[in-house]
């Protein structure tokens, strides 16, 4: 019977050290909404959204990165975006995008390592496609 | 919404509430055999037929007015089109929500009817609980009426998207439903049995239908993978998505309770765990259902349903079965006999229950992050969710322990073991699986000491497995090798898992057409571009060299004519030890046009235009050439700013005869060779368009281009275990027959 008592008292130490894994690497991975302000003080993976500013898109196709600024839906503030990777289909008719990655203080910009791109579509109001 | 009677298609909606008439005259029927009416019987099971025969004439009836398109209804307004393929006409039953749950219910409901025959001495409460869980489909579905007609009859529907236009959309969506009906079946005969305090007879009824529904989702499951890999590029089989958590979670708890049920029946083992397990079984395939169906996480899956205004309904759903299986188990769970946990650290019955505790965790860890948009909004600001990397993560220790576990159990007995003796007979398979990781360590690439006590656990359990099915085969035929054939299967899978999402490689590309570009130890050159033809889409042709192999791959890039969405499929160039998948991106034809209003400016292939005004005065007066009737020319002024900075301005000429409406545009040669020209003008806009020839402006292609290797033992292994499974299912399915048979012996 002690035996047995052993036996639960360890497999509840091991489900609580699991229990306090999965919660580190769920806050790790959380990646929160935030503002531009939040995420240029933020020292983690943030996700932002907003809509493309009009003509600010640049893709460096040597490089393969592509640049844009997004423009915060309530409010004035702008943020300059950076993106590895080619660049998406209908980007330019996006009602918003959201870029996921980690506020780059060298380069002033946003440093996404993936996007969601909401464009318009006949089915269900809108269609968001994933990129990165 | 309740709509007004002469809103509805009134057969349709007829034919549905008679149903709940039907069903709920089968549930008084059982409740007065219950009371001892056992007369009652013939007209509960009658009434319940009739139930059934209510939901398959209206399934009938939404699926020929599918088929006829007729517009009326605005589920097929929705849903259906008149370009719409045959075949497609009918899977657009299940594209939307009212649909699949229509279909649901109608395999529930014909699912009841074989119930029936099975459920024993506890017929009438199994059945009135069964059919407690369909009524609550049923009432969605007169609430969500799917029978709503327009007030005006549209001449075409709006067609199905385009996404769900695949092969895989006629099968995958109806046997995923046969896998939700069948989760309810194992909750009714566990409900019931505590009700009415009859512990004994459940689990052996219940348990062919617990592994047939295991079996059916994890067919519909394997189908939804290849459905994601082959044809909608999502670049793996698996992307966490919510949609597809949705259906893991049931899976992972179904797993946990078919193994509970094997220790009931065959040690008196997990008596009470059971009716936990059949209760969190049916509540995950509800709770999947209010994550993926009421619109909470519209923001953040690519597949979920927008908010119907179910929510309401889904929540009580869940909260009245929730609420009656915790009032069962807390009323009753007490007075389940048991016996006492004597068994030995290292036996059979310990690390089974390990290994299906660490299962349980794993689905509670990917139901927790399925939830985070949930979760996340009540202590932040703004929902947020978790992305692959969390469930890959947290997943990663689960599989090395289930690895571990499964190796272990073939050797291990019932009433314990020595630890030497078990170490010795792992000595042979240890010997094979440190071959695999030798392999794998030296050309496979696998360096990370992690992912190498990885590879040497799962094939560990592969070898004893396997080892065990051959003996058990040999031994006792192979019905009784099901388990062990299915646990070889979980070896495979594990490998194939490692193997093609820790070891991949994906590039991605730009092509020019015609040139050839490296990408790793390949030669990449795109071909041609190939148009439609006849049902097959626009294809690109992309030849592949590698050594001295050489093929071609066609990806498809296409636009949908009706919707205008951009439509890609991958393809996939398989052998035996990696798929070569190519997956288009974008796509640009390489004869650039631009449409300009006055100032506007644009890109023309690598070269600046600003469009600054027409020139009324190019060939004489404009205007006058126009009063007078005769032909009219119009010059169009641009900037043209070339690679370099030059900026020069032309005057591209546009001629028109309103006699005949003949066109001339002659080319305006640009400084750096080639013309531009004016290939229409927009007089709505009041905008030009503009063409460049003779300039070399080759279309490009961007592909992702990744290389998974071993992704086949993925698909292999889980056909593997699902055979096992079906082996299992035979094999329990011919126990209850033969225990009925000694039964009916008996009792004469």
């Amino acid at each position: 019977m002690k035996q047995t008592y052993r036996y639960y008292a360890l497999g509840g130490v091991l489900l609580l050290a699991f229990a306090g894994f999965s919660l580190s690497s769920f806050k790790e991975t959380l990646t929160p909404y935030v503002s531009y302000k939040q995420a240029r003080d933020a020292d983690r993976i943030v996700q932002v959204a907003g809509g493309l500013e009009k003509g600010s898109s640049k893709y460096v196709a040597d490089e393969d990165f592509l640049y844009f600024t997004l423009q915060e839906p309530e409010g004035a503030d702008t943020i300059r975006v950076r993106y590895k990777g080619l660049k998406p289909a209908n980007f330019e008719d996006a009602i918003s995008i959201v870029a996921i990655g980690q506020y780059d203080e060298g380069a002033k910009e946003f440093e996404a390592n993936k996007l969601l791109v909401k464009c318009p579509s006949k089915y269900q109001g809108a269609e968001v496609k994933e990129y990165g | 919404m309740l709509e007004s009677l002469s809103q509805l298609y009134l057969p349709g909606a007829v034919t549905l509430w008679a149903a709940v008439i039907f069903a709920l005259a089968s549930m008084w029927g059982y409740s007065l055999v219950l009371r001892g009416d056992g007369g009652s019987l013939r007209f509960a099971r009658l009434s319940y037929n009739f139930f059934a025969l209510a939901i398959t004439l209206a399934s009938l009836m939404l699926g020929l007015l599918l088929m006829m398109r007729d517009f009326r209804i605005e589920y097929v307004y929705q849903y259906s089109g008149l370009d719409l393929p045959a075949h497609y006409q009918f899977a657009a039953f299940w594209a939307g929500q009212k649909g699949s749950f229509l279909i649901w219910l109608l395999w529930g409901a014909l699912i009841g009817i074989l119930i029936k025959r099975t459920a024993g001495r506890n017929e009438p409460m199994i059945m009135g609980i069964y059919t407690l869980t369909l009524m609550g489909l049923l009432f969605i579905l007169v609430r969500e009426n799917p029978f709503v007609m327009l007030k005006q009859t549209p001449l075409d529907g709006q067609g199905l998207n385009p996404l769900l236009q695949d092969d895989w959309m006629v099968i995958h969506p109806p046997i995923m439903f046969i896998g939700y009906a069948a989760s309810a079946i194992p909750f009714a005969f566990a409900m019931a049995s505590l009700w009415r305090r009859d512990y004994d007879d459940w689990a052996a009824r219940a348990f062919p239908w617990a592994l047939g529904g295991f079996l059916v989702l994890g067919c519909a499951i394997l189908m939804g993978g290849y459905w994601a890999y082959k044809t909608l590029g999502w670049g793996g089989y698996w992307g966490w998505d919510p949609v597809e958590n949705a259906s893991l979670i049931p899976w992972l708890l179904g797993t946990v309770m078919i193994h509970g049920l094997h220790m009931e029946r065959t040690k008196g083992r997990y008596r009470r765990a059971n009716y936990i397990l059949a209760a969190l079984v049916y509540l995950s395939v509800l709770y999947g259902t209010f994550l993926t169906r009421s619109g909470v996480l519209a923001d953040f899956s690519v597949h979920s349903f927008v908010d119907l205004g179910i929510s309401g309904w889904l929540v009580a759903l869940m909260g009245g079965f929730a609420a009656l299986s915790l009032w069962l188990l807390a009323t009753r769970l007490r007075h389940v006999p048991t016996k006492p946990n004597e068994d030995p650290f290292l036996s059979r019955g310990t690390f089974m229950v390990l290994s299906t505790i660490t299962v349980l965790v794993s689905s509670v860890v990917i139901a927790f992050g399925t939830s985070t948009p949930l979760v996340t909004r009540w202590f932040m600001e703004n929902p947020a969710q978790v992305g692959p990397s969390f469930y890959n993560k947290v997943n990663m220790p689960i599989a090395l322990l289930i690895a571990l576990l499964l190796a272990m159990v073939p050797y291990l007995t019932w009433r314990g073991d020595d630890l030497k003796a078990v170490l010795r007979k792992l000595l042979v398979p240890g010997l094979f699986s440190l071959a695999v990781t030798v392999t794998a360590a030296a050309w496979g690439g696998v360096h990370d000491p992690l992912h190498l006590i990885f590879v040497f656990l799962a094939g560990l359990a592969l070898a004893t497995n396997l080892h065990k099915t051959v003996t058990r085969a040999r031994a006792a035929g192979i019905g009784a090798a099901g388990g062990y054939l299915a646990h070889v299967g979980v070896g495979v899978i594990l490998l194939g898992f490692l193997a093609s999402s820790a070891y991949d490689e994906s590039t991605k590309v730009t092509l020019e057409a015609g040139t050839p570009k490296k990408v790793g130890d390949m030669t990449l050159t795109f071909t041609r571009f190939i148009p439609r033809e006849g049902r097959e889409k626009e294809r690109m042709e992309i030849e592949v060299v590698r050594g001295s192999e050489r093929f071609m791959v066609y990806p498809k890039l296409f636009i949908n004519d009706r919707t205008k969405q951009v439509m890609a499929n991958p393809d996939i160039r398989s052998t035996p030890f990696q798929d070569l998948y190519v997956s288009p991106i974008d796509f640009d034809p390489g004869q650039p046009q631009l449409q300009l209003a006055k100032g506007e400016s644009g890109h023309l292939g690598d070269m600046g235009v600003r469009f600054v005004g027409f020139d009324l005065q190019a060939e004489g007066n404009a205007m006058a050439q126009m009063a007078s009737g005769g032909p009219v020319t119009i010059g169009a002024v641009v900037e043209v700013t070339q690679k370099g900075g030059k900026t020069t301005t032309l005057r591209p000429l546009y001629r028109l005869n309103p006699t005949n409406g003949a066109v001339e545009t002659p080319p305006m040669p640009l400084p750096g060779g080639g013309a531009i020209f004016v290939s229409g003008i927009n007089a709505s806009e009041s905008a030009v368009q503009f063409e460049v020839s003779g300039v070399a402006n080759p279309a490009r292609l961007s592909i992702d281009v990744t290389r998974k290797p071993l992704i086949q033992l993925v698909w292999f292994g889980l056909y593997i275990v699902l055979t096992g499974g079906a082996v299992a299912t035979f094999n329990r399915l011919r126990q209850v027959r033969k225990r009925d048979e000694l039964a009916a012996v008996v009792a004469e």
